[in-house]
């Protein structure tokens, strides 16, 4: 009998990592994308917060997709929306689609190391182990980091101004809140 | 002379004009049709895939989609070599150099399906139909695109010209005070010579020219659809309502003022307004040209490279 319990409670401590790994779903509350732009004579940031996003933890792995409309961000100038737009060709590929895979054991973890394939100017980018801050905020999570996107990742041609083109790099902060579903 | 100088200074500015504006009476040459099949490597039709045909040596951007069947045609291009780009959702986009020669040419593309990425794939994952956006903020636009390529390829026409336009306009600005005959009334009035007059005149008809060349393609340049304008291009625009009205009344001013010089009279009345008129315009020219531009950071030798 005493063999018996033993063995029940051993089985359940057994079973508690699988129960920690179970199936968690998150859903985006509150979102913040913004493209920093550098040009000599230019320092212009775009800011989204039209972003929609969920998030699936099962079997060990978490899988998130964050999507905006390319057309929801906003630099402070209609004139130059436009013309990222047109850039971006934004309306033939109207949105940014970001995939992010990491460990659902590093859901906990202050640093999460993730692996994104992002979708963008009619192009898929793929950037590995890039780092976010996690904090948590009662039950939600904020997530922040910076994707560290360039317009030849995504066969943009760079925008000039004064024959002089924009610098390559267009890092893209992410500043992002979630609740469990 | 001076008569035949002002004759020079117009026919100067008219072909300026002439060089500047668009070019509508082109060559007619026989146009092409350009049609074919989208489908995925497995045969099955992609329907709704964009193809956009951009012409290697004017940069014009054609563009449609494919409807039932995977069929698509883009009517009316003008022979010559085109950058071919298909692009759907899920596959990997497709590009080719073609060229475009006889009336009717058919290309069928194949497209491959993208990888996904490790995980994408399980059913947990979510997809873009779970964010819950609406069709018209996912679904491609390729008339919107091609709106928008013709009108950054206006707007970048106006750009340039409007940068040259300041050129001629800041030298008619300084040789203003050359042209003009000193001296109070009832003192001796030094005329100013022929040749300094002149000069004046045939900048001030350059910068004319180039002005309305640089006004017509931010007219004429599209509008786009849902356009709310904020930031700096609105000053840009509302200082236009500033150098465009000068911009008529400086010439007409100055041709009156010159007329009056010609006669060996000292500029008077409404003509004595040109000066002044010419340099509000010219001011409110400038500064549109940095409200576009702003923010500046002007000390940009500062910036880590």
């Amino acid at each position: 009998m005493i063999r018996c319990i033993a063995l029940v409670i051993a089985c359940s401590f057994a079973a508690l990592p699988l129960c920690a790994q179970g199936t968690t779903q998150w859903i985006l509350v509150q979102s913040t994308l913004s493209y920093h732009m550098s040009h000599p004579m230019h320092e212009v940031d775009g800011v989204s917060h039209g972003a929609k996003g969920k998030g699936t933890c099962s079997a060990g792995q978490c899988s998130f997709l964050i999507a905006a409309p390319v057309n929801s961000f906003n630099s402070g100038d209609t004139n130059r929306d436009l013309h990222m737009i047109e850039t971006t060709r934004g309306a033939q590929f109207p949105m940014v689609v970001v995939r992010a895979q990491f460990p659902q054991a590093l859901t906990h973890a202050q640093t999460i190391y993730a692996d994104l394939e992002v979708q963008f100017a009619g192009q898929t980018a793929r950037y590995q182990h890039v780092p976010f801050e996690r904090t948590a905020q009662g039950d939600q999570v904020r997530i922040a980091g910076t994707v560290p996107a360039t317009c030849s990742d995504f066969k943009i041609d760079r925008p000039t101004f004064l024959t002089i083109p924009i610098r390559n790099e267009i890092p893209v902060r992410v500043d992002l809140t979630w609740r469990p579903q | 002379m001076r008569t035949s100088l002002a004759c020079f200074a117009l026919a100067l500015c008219a072909c300026l004009g002439a060089s500047v504006a668009p070019a509508p009476l082109q060559a007619q040459s026989p146009s092409v049709t350009l049609s074919g099949v989208i489908a995925s490597a497995s045969g099955e039709p992609v329907n709704g895939a964009a193809i956009a045909a951009k012409n290697s040596a004017t940069g014009q951007v054609r563009t449609t989609q494919a409807g039932a069947g995977g069929h698509y045609a883009i009517p009316t291009l003008v022979p010559g070599v085109y950058s071919l780009t298909v692009s759907a959702a899920g596959f990997s986009a497709w590009t080719t150099q073609i060229t475009l020669s006889s009336v009717r040419q058919t290309l069928n593309v194949t497209l491959t399906e993208l990888p996904s990425v490790p995980g994408a794939a399980t059913p947990s994952a979510p997809s873009l139909s779970d964010l819950g956006f609406t069709q018209q903020q996912t679904q491609a636009n390729p008339q919107l695109q091609a709106l928008l390529d013709k009108r950054t390829h206006m707007l970048r026409v106006h750009q340039r010209l409007g940068l040259i336009t300041a050129i001629p306009m800041a030298a008619a600005v300084i040789t203003g005070p050359m042209a003009k005959a000193k001296g109070k009334n009832g003192e001796v009035i030094r005329e100013p010579t022929q040749a300094n007059l002149d000069f004046h005149a045939a900048l001030g008809g350059t910068t004319t020219a180039l002005y309305f060349s640089t006004a017509y393609f931010a007219i004429f340049a599209p509008r786009i659809p849902g356009e709310t304008k904020h930031g700096a291009i609105r000053w840009h625009e509302t200082l236009a309502w500033v150098h465009g009205p000068g911009m008529i009344l400086t010439p007409v001013l100055g041709y009156m003022a010159y007329k009056q010089e010609n006669a060996g009279e000292k500029v008077h009345g409404i003509a004595s307004a040109h000066g002044t008129v010419a340099w509000l315009t010219a001011a409110s020219y400038g500064t549109a040209i940095v409200a576009i531009s702003w923010p500046i950071h002007l000390k940009f030798w500062e910036k880590n490279p």
